[in-house]
Formats: C-alpha cells, structure tokens, sequence
C-alpha cells in the first residue's frame, strides 16, 4: 500500500471518529453533569418520571409484536412469491419491498388517513392505536423478510425437496417443514427478525403519529429533548436521556451482534438452480400475493387522496370536499410554515452534503477493512465493527448528540450553521455505505489492479479508471441509498432542526400535520407534502432497483 | 416386482411411447441412451416426480400409478449426491431410518464417517452416503440417475462395483439410467437401450 | 454486478471493461443528479438568510392572535420583516429560550404566561423593552408589572364540562375535586400536563390552593395520585385535551377526534367562544368551584440579546386598542386594555363566568417552589407503580 493511500485510509478513520465520538462525547458530557455519572440513577429515573414511566415496557411489548406480526404475515407472502412463477414478477417485488424504503412519516400520515375519522374511523381506544401501530411496522417491515427469504426460496436446487420427498422422513409436508425448510429459513428468518425488531424498537414517526399518548423510548428522547442537558432547569429529562439511551444501546448493540453472528453462521452453501427451473406455475398463492399487493400500496394511495380530500364545515362539518387547497397552502406556505419549494430545496441541500461526505468516506472506510484485512485481521476486525457503531445509535440519539454536543461547542455561531442536519445525517448513513461497499470492495478481483499495474498505470488512475468503473453498482446503490435516507431522515432531524428556522420535508409533514385540527388545511397540505417526498422516494427506489442483483441477500 | 406398460409421455417432443418396463425381483436393468432423448424424465415418471401421460405402473401386483412420489416406496439417486448441508452424514441418514447407520455405512465402505460434515465429502464419498440413505429407506425399487457420470472414470468404476455388489446382496432390484455402454454393461443383468 | 474472471495473457480484460460501457448511460444520469444535488447548496443556504436591518424573529406556539393578517399589517405599517418560528407550547418556549442562551437571532417570545414568566426571568433569559403600558388593566398587570414583559392577552383557566353527558343521569357534576376520583369518572377527565402547557400548569396551581399546600398537607398529592388511579387523561397540550378528547367542544368536527373525555381544562369564557361559534348554542359549561380556577396572562417578552428595537414595536402593535381589542375574537382571550369586554353578539358574554373566587398564588411563591411542585407532582402520579 502506497504512502497516499495510508495517508487517505489514516484520515478517513480519524474523520469518521471525530464525526461519531465529537458530538456523542460532548453531549454525554454535559448530560452527566446534570445527571451524575451513575448509570443505576439514570435508569431509575425512567420509572420515576411520570412521562417516561412504562416506556421500556410499551417499547419491548410493541417491539416484540411487531417483530412476530411481520414475520407471520411476510413468510407465506415470502413462500409463494419465490417458489411460483409470476407475471410482472419484478415489478410484484419492488411493490412489496416498497414500503421499507418510504419515510417512516409518509406511513404515518397515510395510515392516519387510512384508520382515522373518515377512514374507518376505528382511532377511538388504546386497543385500536396499538394494533395499527403493530400493523403498521409489520407493514413497513415485511420487506426484510421477504428480502431476506425469498432469494433462497426461489433459488434452492428442486433435487433437495424431490431427494426428500422420497425419504421416510420427508413423506409428509410436515416432516419436510421441520427437515429442510425450516433448517434452510431460520438464520435469514432469524437475521431479518432481529432487523425487524431494531426497526420497530426505535420507531419515533409511527408512535408518535399513530398512538395518542403512548411513548417509546425513543420518542420519549425527542419529545424532552427541548429541555434536555441543563443544571438547575427540568433536571429529570437529562436523567430520561441517559436512561432512556442506555438502554436502547445496549439493546441495539446486542441484537446487532446477534445478526452478525446469525450471518457468519449461514455460511453453509446451499445448492442453488437457476429460478425458471425452481419455479412451478400457477398457483392458489395469488390469494397471498393480491391481498399483500393491496395492503403495500394503500397507505401511500391514501396519502395522495388524503392531499385532495379537504374536510367541508359547510352543513354539519361531517362532509368532505376535493380541491387543490391543501396543495396550493403547501405550496405558498406562511409565517409559520416554510412553503413547500424551500423544503424540498432544504432537503436536497442537506442530502448533497451528506452524500459528500459519507460516500468518500465510507467507501475509504470499506476500502481500509479491506486492506487491513489480509494485514492485520483483528484490527480489520475492530475497524469493521467500529463503522458499525452508529447501528446502535438510533436516530433520536444522534440528534441529541448534535444538539447537545455542538451547542455546548458555542452556542452562537455552531448553531446559525444551516448545514447541522447533515452531521446527523452523514452519522446515520455512513455505516450503511460501508456495509454496501465492504463486500463489493472484497469480491473484486485483484488480477484487474494487478493487470493494470504491469501496464504501467498509476495508483490514482488505477483508482478512476478500474476500481470505480467495477464498483459502480454498488457506488449508485450507496448513493440512492443516502440520499434517500437524508431525505426521508425524521428523528434527528426532528430534534436539530426543528427548533430552527430551517425545514425539511419530513419536518414540515409534521408541523402540518401538528397544526390543531381546526383548519381544515392542514391535513391535506400535510399529504401534499408527503405525496411529493413519497414520490421522490420512490423513484430514487426503482432507479436503484436496476443494480440490484438479487442475491441472496442481507438488506442490500 | 415392477411392472410398467405402455408407459406415454410427451414433452415437446414424444420422449417414449407405450414403453413397457419389466424387472423382477433383485433385477438389475439399465436404461441406455444419448443425452436428452428422455432417459431422467423416464425415471422420475416412474417414481412419481413427473406424471405420465398415459401408461400404468404396478408394484407387486399393486397398481401405484396414481400414488404420489412420497408414497410409491421408490427410492431415486440423482446425478449429483443430494445431501442436506445442514445435517451431518448421520442426520442424512436419519431422513431415512434413526438406526442402522453403522452397518449402512459400513456397507458403503464408509465406516466410521457418521460425524461428518457433509460438505467436506469428495463426490465419490458423498454418493456411497447417498446411496447408504437410500437404501435405509428399504425401497422396493432403486432408481439411479446416472450417478456415476460425474465421477473420474476410476472412482466411478468402483463405486459401480460396490453399487452392484450391494444391490445384489440385499436383492434391491434396480433401474440405471446412463449414457455410458460400458457402464451399462457392468452394472445391469439387462439393457433397454432408448434413441431420440 | 458480476465479475468475471478474465483471462491474463489476451484481450479479455480489456472486453470486460468495455462491458462496463453497457452502463453508461445510468451512471450519467446519476451524475447528473449529483451534480443539480450539489448546486442546490449555495441556493439552500441563501433561503432563510436574508440581510436585513429591520428583522423581528419571534418565538411562539399557536397564539391565535398571530394570524398572518395581523403580522402582514405590522409588516407593512413598520416595514420591519417577521419571522415566526413555531414550537409546541409555552413549556418549548421556555426550553428553547434557555438552551439557547447567548444567541442572538431570537428577538421576541409571545406565549410565555405568569407560571412560566418568573423562570424566564429568574434565568435572565429577557430584555427591558421599550413599551408603553398606559392603558392596560390593573388585573393584568396584577401578576407581574415590571419592564421585562408585557401582557397581551388574560383569561381565567379552569374545568369546562360537557353538560349533555353531565346531566345528573350518567355524571352529575361535581361539588367538589375529589368527586372527579371516583368511579363514574373513571377515563373521562382530560388534564393538560402542567409540565409543557400553560393551562395545565395553571390548574395544578389552582388545586394546590385548592388543597391548602400552605398548611403543609399532602392532600394535592393524594389528589393527583387518586386521579392517575382513576385512568385521567394527560396531554401535553391544551389542543389535544381539547379537541381530541373532550366531547363538549368544537373537536368533533375536527380530524383525529377521540371523544372520550367529559370534562377538561380550558377558560371559563370558552364556553362562550363555543357560543360564539355555534350561533348561540353551547353544550359545554364552565365548572365554578371555589379555588379551582387561575388568572392566566399572556405576556410579550423581548429576548436577551436580541433586536429590543423591533421587538418593542412589535409589542406596542400588539397592545394597540386596534389589536388588541381584537383579542376576544381574533385570539379567543380577554382583552388587556382597560374599558374592554367581550362581544356580546351569540351569547359570547352570556356564556362566559367570571369565576368567583380563584386560587391565588403569588408569583414569587410560584419562583420559588415550581421546580419542587412539578416534582411533587410527578411523584404523585407515578407513585405505586
């Protein structure tokens, strides 16, 4: 490795720990000193503070349920959509994987719409705001399962279930279940429960839009993050922080691990046929896959309905009229409410700068695991899992450290800085550059640098001309993938930004929709704004679909 | 006893027409002929993993023509050893029967390999498993789908060896399908040769 | 994308480069992208910057007096441009006036009431503007009178019930506080949390007058602990107890409306704007119980640090007799100046009562002991657990 490349390997890790650790430090620093650095008093205080007391509870309940709902309803979509053939059978996927990759706020107003007083009109108790909630992220989630699954369905070698069907053991459909697919099923099972369960443990936008009074720990951090980290004003809340922080990070840093080592265990390689063979026509499934189809798609059809639909207070307020005066108030926007256009211009800036700094940097990042790897490999190791760390950071916890940290930096000039969002969100999305590019970086082959190398090419044009080009697909995907997240980013965004004159689209959704219900507008300016983003979303999705092979695959 | 008659089906093409079967008890007969001309499709319409278009197939005296694979009490090895990764020699084995896997095992020539990791097997090895399995499950009839072909030419003529050997010992008839006329020479007591 | 293994020694490395080439035609558009993504910088930033002498930044909630009429006129009148930055309630007010200490882009807090005013001040988190206050009746400046803030807008907070459930068949009404901790009541109170709101705050400053605090007693204790007992519902903000719970009100005719609580929180003129509203008719009633009502001012406060210039004229618009005679109707509040009332048109006054004895406690006893007193109040309802 040549002095340039140590030099870019040394500067991007030391980049990337200054970007996690600067503002988590300088946060938890001045969170102790209100709170005292004893983590039982932290923890105490959740159970001590009416706002906060059940949290952990509500939060692994839901969690749990969510995570069995999805599996539940995503395995028989899973079955039938890799072990048929299907018309349309792409476009059928990007549908159903579809929902992951929609801000989570998008789903909540569309769901809101959905079981709200001109919907269904089912919002009436505890019991109905927690089933949607469950629905809801079973909803978001069953794409990981199906992404997780489906692959290895529809590519097995037919001769595996044919050879047991001719076994004793494998006469009955039962004794096949427990012989070969549930030992084939369980680690992808297991792998993409345990993302389901992350997902769903540290969701803020659904819980705080779908329950009425409910909080999770997460949402509790955002909703006292105002009053958070100052001696001698609201002291409990900085306990709720560090409590409530604590122990989501442990809980993330164990189910993290728990995948990793669920992956490292699937090494077994399964004979694999090429899909047509796989695949029998024509089946009962499509009772499976058209209900499925219906329940992806509804929540964002009602979400552009919802953006046309104005309640009329013309006879007895119970009616409804169509018009385009949610739009056209999105659209101009007031004193209180950006308008719709410096959202959206808002939202990109800060996508640009976080894709300026977390591409380079994660792929630098995946490119010194890399190298380290045949090196040193337990310092490839500490490497790997320290890109990883934010994995275990979610959303509102960023945020808080960027508030906390950078305004306890200087109040005044950190905080006019227009682009701090997008130290939140650079922190959140350069773990997944890095997960994206590591195994694309692994698998090329060394014979092209090598080649080029003999031909007399140097580093840098070795670097532009050959690694570029072959990692391209992965390139585009990181990229589609950070921008969409920066785009779609709430949690942190919702604790930075929100207290500032700046706005992002996800923000503004939710200061719409915030807005007391006696206007009629602020429900369908709300959606209006949604149906844009949702669009936005997914055309970056389906663009990026195109590279996607379909591997049997982790999320990616 | 395995009696086939008229045995029809058509795939594109007509792949064999009133073809009759016969073998009795502890026979040994091999299906010779060129690739692609239907021989597999042959064998998997006989064990019930692809269906015939017309034609009966009786199993002493018993008419199983409509019976699903699962429940003909044929047995199929396949081209390549068909062995669950997730499962040890011996869990392979216990798809078959929980017990017996010593002598079994030792009836292949592989004693001793209960505890292996299926993937460490060289094909050679990974068949003889297969073909341990197989007969655990105690088949009327055995059906072997060219299992040698995959094989280098002195691996597989042993294990065609010890395959006959076998076969005969315990009085298992069998069906071999491949495109190899000497292989089909000295495995079979009988040849049925098929063209295109 | 695949990766072949190319053969060294022919050709073949360069055919799989121009493989590659298959996939121009996306990666440029993708550079495309990147590139309109990087201009939109150096335009984001400009939005929301402009240069301008005559700034006024307030912060605030949902004052409904800050219509966009109201703001536009003063934009006019002074040429002064305004910006609203808009949180949840008169608790973020506080929260954000304090953990953003020592900046200067923040020139004016509307919203802050005389529960939250002494914490502000003791933080010294406001300016002494320059307002004149002539005008402005005794009782609204009865709470606080001094330079640092000016009141806007009074009302007297306390309990509303919807009389058509509280109709002596299925709920009777209550005589006294402790009939709300019974059974029949169970689930149906809507309480604002006197954390974040301002009537919510207000009314767990009535009940510890209510309950003597004074003599030194845990009776408020118990209370709120009977209460929680009894499933009453907290909200953090006035709306939601309001409009989402409380079946007396306008919130059936709004989205997200649950409907499950028949008493709440709110002014004892709001069954007057109720009135107002509805052509003369209202079902919801405000509950005149001894000590279970507070005076709440609003005031306008220049922020530390901030533009005093602007925020002053600012302030002065907003008590003009133009303005704020204007607030009973524009803001749904009692006017501050002297010699106002509220319209009398639909049983606006008819419906509104003047409580006739409110709790009372001063404002230093509020600065001083409010810290302990939410603390006392979250034990309360987090107690047995």
């Amino acid at each position: 490795m040549n002095d340039l490349r140590r030099l870019a390997s040394a500067f991007a890790v030391m980049l990337y720990s200054m970007l996690i650790l600067i503002p988590i430090g300088l946060a938890t620093q001045r969170l102790i000193l209100v709170t005292g650095p004893n983590p039982y008093d932290w923890t105490k205080s959740l159970s001590e503070n009416y706002i906060s007391q059940n949290v952990l509870e509500f939060t692994l309940v839901q969690a749990v349920s969510s995570t069995l709902l999805t599996i539940i309803i995503s395995l028989p979509i899973a079955w039938y959509l890799g072990r048929h053939r299907w018309p349309f059978e792409s476009l059928i996927r990007t549908v159903l994987t579809l929902p992951f990759v929609i801000p989570s706020i998008i789903a909540a107003m569309g769901i809101l719409t959905i079981v709200g007083p001109y919907g269904l009109d089912i919002r009436t108790n505890e019991n109905t705001w927690w089933w949607t909630l469950i629905i809801s992220h079973a909803w978001f989630n069953m794409a990981l399962i199906i992404r997780f699954c489906e692959p290895l369905l529809s590519k097995l070698d037919p001769a595996l279930e044919e050879q047991l069907r001719l076994l004793p053991h494998g006469r009955t459909r039962a004794s096949r279940f427990k012989n070969l697919w549930v030992p084939l099923l369980l680690p992808s099972v297991v792998a993409a429960a345990c993302m389901t369960f992350v997902f769903s443990f540290t969701s803020f936008a659904l819980v705080r839009w779908i329950t009425v009074r409910d909080n999770t720990l997460e949402s509790v951090m955002a909703e006292v993050s105002s009053s958070a980290g100052i001696q001698g004003y609201m002291e409990p809340t900085s306990d709720i922080v560090m409590g409530a922080s604590l122990i989501q990070f442990t809980i993330l840093l164990t189910s993290l691990w728990l995948t990793s080592v669920i992956q490292r265990d699937r090494k077994a390689i399964l004979p694999q046929a090429r899909p047509e063979h796989v695949r029998k026509p024509n089946s009962p499934g499509w009772l499976v896959i058209v209900p499925a189809l219906i329940f992806a798609v509804l929540p964002l059809i009602s979400v552009v309905i919802g953006s046309f639909r104005i309640r009329d207070l013309g006879e007895s307020g119970a009616g409804f009229r169509w018009g385009t005066d949610g739009w056209n108030q999105a659209y101009h926007g007031s004193f209180s409410f950006a308008p719709m256009s410096e959202a959206i211009l808002n939202s990109l800036g800060y996508a640009a700068i976080t894709i300026l700094v977390a591409l380079p940097l994660g792929y630098a990042l995946a490119s010194t695991i890399n190298d380290l790897e045949k090196r040193s490999p337990n310092l490839a190791r500490l490497l790997d899992v320290f890109t990883m760390l934010p994995f275990a950071l979610s959303a509102a916890m960023v945020g808080l450290g960027v508030l906390l940290g950078i305004i306890k930096l200087d109040v005044s000039s950190a905080y006019q800085f227009w682009a701090l969002p997008s130290l939140a969100h650079i922190m959140l999305t350069t773990p997944f550059v890095v997960r994206i590019m590591l195994p694309a970086i692994r698998s090329l082959d060394n014979s092209y640098d090598e080649n080029a190398r003999v031909l007399g090419m140097g580093e840098f044009s070795r670097f532009i001309k050959i690694k570029i080009p072959l990692l391209k697909g992965s390139i585009i995907i990181s990229s589609i993938f950070v921008i969409a997240m920066s785009l779609g980013e709430f949690g942190a965004s919702f604790i930075v930004a929100k207290n500032s004159d700046w706005t992002t689209m996800p923000l503004l959704i939710d200061a719409w929709r915030a807005k007391p219900m006696k206007d009629p507008l602020s429900a369908p300016a709300s959606n209006a704004v949604a149906t844009v983003l949702m669009l936005i979303t997914m055309g970056l999705f389906m663009f990026a679909e195109r590279f996607r092979n379909n591997r049997d695959g982790g999320m990616f | 006893m395995l009696d086939c008659e008229a045995l029809t089906k058509t795939f594109d093409k007509t792949l064999f027409k009133n073809l009759d079967i016969h073998l009795g008890p502890g026979e040994i007969l091999a299906v010779l002929g060129p690739s692609g001309c239907g021989k597999s499709t042959l064998l998997r319409c006989i064990c019930g993993l692809e269906s015939l278009d017309s034609g009966t197939i009786r199993m002493n005296e018993i008419d199983i023509t409509n019976f699903e694979a699962e429940d003909r009490g044929i047995g199929l090895i396949f081209q390549r050893p068909v062995l669950y990764p997730h499962l040890s020699v011996s869990g392979n084995l216990s798809l078959a029967s929980k017990s017996g896997h010593e002598e079994a095992l030792e009836e292949v020539g592989l004693s001793g390999f209960e505890g292996r990791a299926v993937e460490n097997l060289s094909g050679g090895e990974g068949q003889r498993v297969a073909l341990a399995r197989a007969l655990l499950a105690e088949p009327d009839v055995l059906l072997l789908d060219e299992p040698f072909s995959a094989l280098d030419s002195d691996l597989s003529v042993r294990l065609l060896k010890d395959v006959r050997q076998l076969l005969k010992k315990r009085k298992c008839p069998a069906i071999l399908v491949t495109h190899n006329q000497q292989e089909a020479e000295m495995f079979s007591d009988r040849i049925l040769e098929m063209s295109d | 994308m695949a990766t072949h293994r190319p053969d060294l020694g022919n050709a073949s490395g360069g055919s799989e480069m121009r493989n590659t080439n298959k996939n121009e035609k996306s990666p440029k558009i993708a550079n495309m992208v990147i590139v309109i993504l990087l201009l939109t910088i150096p335009l984001s930033g400009c939005v929301g910057d402009t240069e301008n002498d005559r700034e006024l930044v307030i912060v605030t909630y949902d004052v409904y007096a800050l219509t966009d009429e109201v703001i536009e006129e003063f934009e006019n009148e002074t040429g002064i441009s305004v910006t609203i930055l808009k949180l949840n309630d008169a608790g973020s007010i506080l929260d954000y006036l304090i953990q953003h200490q020592g900046r200067e882009d923040v020139d004016l807090a509307i919203g802050m009431d005389n529960n939250f005013l002494g914490t502000a001040i003791e933080f010294d988190l406001l300016a002494e503007s320059d307002v004149n206050q002539v005008g402005i009746r005794n009782d609204a400046l009865g709470p606080y009178s001094g330079p640092l803030a000016t009141p806007f807008d009074m009302g007297y907070v306390c309990l509303n019930y919807d009389t058509e459930q509280v109709d002596g068949e299925n709920l009777t009404v209550p005589t006294s506080l402790w009939n709300l901790t019974e059974e029949e009541w169970r689930g149906k109170v809507a309480l604002p949390s006197p954390v974040t709101s301002s009537p919510g705050r207000a009314f767990m400053l009535a009940t510890l007058d209510y309950f003597d605090w004074e003599d030194g007693n845990d009776e408020f204790t118990s209370w709120w602990t009977a209460m929680k007992d009894n499933d009453v519902i907290i909200t953090s903000g006035w709306s939601e107890a309001y409009e989402t719970h409380y079946t007396g009100g306008y919130g059936e005719w709004t989205e997200g409306y649950i409907g499950d609580a028949h008493i709440t929180v709110s002014y004892c003129h709001s069954p007057g704007v109720e009135s107002w509203y509805n052509e003369n008719w209202t079902k919801s009633a405000s509950l005149d119980l001894p000590k279970t009502s507070f005076l709440q001012v609003e005031y306008a406060a220049a922020v530390n640090g901030g533009n005093i210039e602007t925020a002053s004229e600012f302030i002065n618009y907003l008590i003009s007799p133009e303005v704020n005679s204007l607030m009973p109707t524009e803001n749904l509040m009692y006017s501050v100046l002297e010699g106002q009332d509220l319209p009398e048109e639909n049983g606006y006054l008819l419906n509104s009562v003047i409580p006739q004895q409110p709790s009372q406690i001063s404002m230093n006893d509020i600065s001083e002991n409010i810290e302990l007193w939410l603390e006392e109040w979250n034990s309360a309802m987090t107690s047995g657990e």
